[in-house]
């Protein structure tokens, strides 16, 4: 693996967003099954900064895990389809 | 202070009450799950705790010390994270060494509000990026949390990876950027060090394959 794609994958595996399944189990990243343990240590590291820079920048003051919890609660479900696309 | 101000309105069922709960407390569950990082994603397992939180917060009891939600979150996120190790059965763990070294891990501090010193930079910081990659990160900004990579890179007309890199590239580029207004994420700082000696690194192999052409 080059670190090009040990760093997409670290930064995938970043992402707040996670697949919901039928049942409602909240799914693992795929990417990160693709890493070694220093890799997950890195993401988790990485998921710090990128939750804190959401917050950051979002007019509630929110990172996109808070978003992707209260997406739940109010029965908005996270986009996974390409239907979901408002464009 | 104390996040325990908003727990009659979230037993009553107001999500802009755990929305402001979730603000101030999210960061601190999340770091005490570092333990598990190489073993469970830690971000699956800190949603599915949050949301068992939001439906057992009725049932929370104050117990007179501060911060009782914030307590029970993080031992739900603990819980939450032993469970799935178990069910994977994994092989090479012990699910009850993490259980004890998680039960190290105390809950001091909650973190900050989000200032405005830290909105204020962040958002000229990201104005001074690259166009790919600040159009990579804004999206993610944005996005993330409901919005799958794969269709924010779709709607930039990017390829998944190419949005990745650009996404990284944006992201140590801010960090730099932060860093030279005095803003540095302690839990960033090693990170940091780390990108920037493979960024040199990378930039010596360049200037070797270079030197050779």
């Amino acid at each position: 693996m080059t670190p090009e794609e040990k760093a997409a994958l670290v930064c995938e595996v970043a992402s707040a967003y996670r697949e919901t399944r039928t049942t409602g189990e909240i799914a693992w990243s795929p990417a990160f099954h693709d890493l070694d343990d220093g890799g997950r240590r890195e993401a988790f590291e990485e998921t710090l900064t990128h939750r804190r820079l959401e917050a950051a920048t979002s007019a509630d003051g929110l990172s996109g895990t808070a978003r992707a919890v209260l997406a739940k609660i109010r029965g908005n479900p996270p986009q996974t389809e390409r239907q979901g696309n408002p464009r | 202070m104390n996040a325990d101000v908003h727990l009659s309105r979230i037993a009553d069922g107001d999500p802009n009450a755990f929305a402001a709960w979730l603000s101030s407390t999210e960061h601190e569950v999340r770091v005490s799950l570092r333990v598990f990082a190489s073993v469970v994603d830690t971000e699956a397992v800190l949603q599915e705790a949050l949301l068992r939180v939001w439906q057992a917060a009725p049932r929370i009891v104050p117990d007179g010390k501060p911060n009782a939600l914030l307590r029970f979150a993080v031992r739900t996120a603990r819980n939450t994270a032993i469970s799935e190790l178990r069910r994977r059965r994994s092989s090479v763990l012990d699910p009850e060494a993490f259980e004890r070294a998680a039960d190290a891990a105390s809950v001091e501090a909650l973190a900050e509000t989000p200032d405005v010193l830290l909105r204020d930079a962040t958002r000229e910081c990201v104005d001074r990026l690259p166009p790919k990659p600040r159009e990579a990160m804004v999206a993610r900004l944005e996005g993330s949390g409901i919005v799958a990579d794969e269709l924010l890179a779709e709607r930039l007309s990017m390829r998944k990876n190419t949005f990745l890199q650009n996404v990284t590239r944006a992201k140590r580029a801010l960090l730099d950027c932060l860093r030279e207004k005095g803003i540095v994420f302690a839990w960033a700082t090693d990170l940091l060090a780390n990108a920037n000696a493979n960024a040199n690194a990378d930039d010596d192999g360049e200037q070797a394959t270079g030197a050779q052409t």
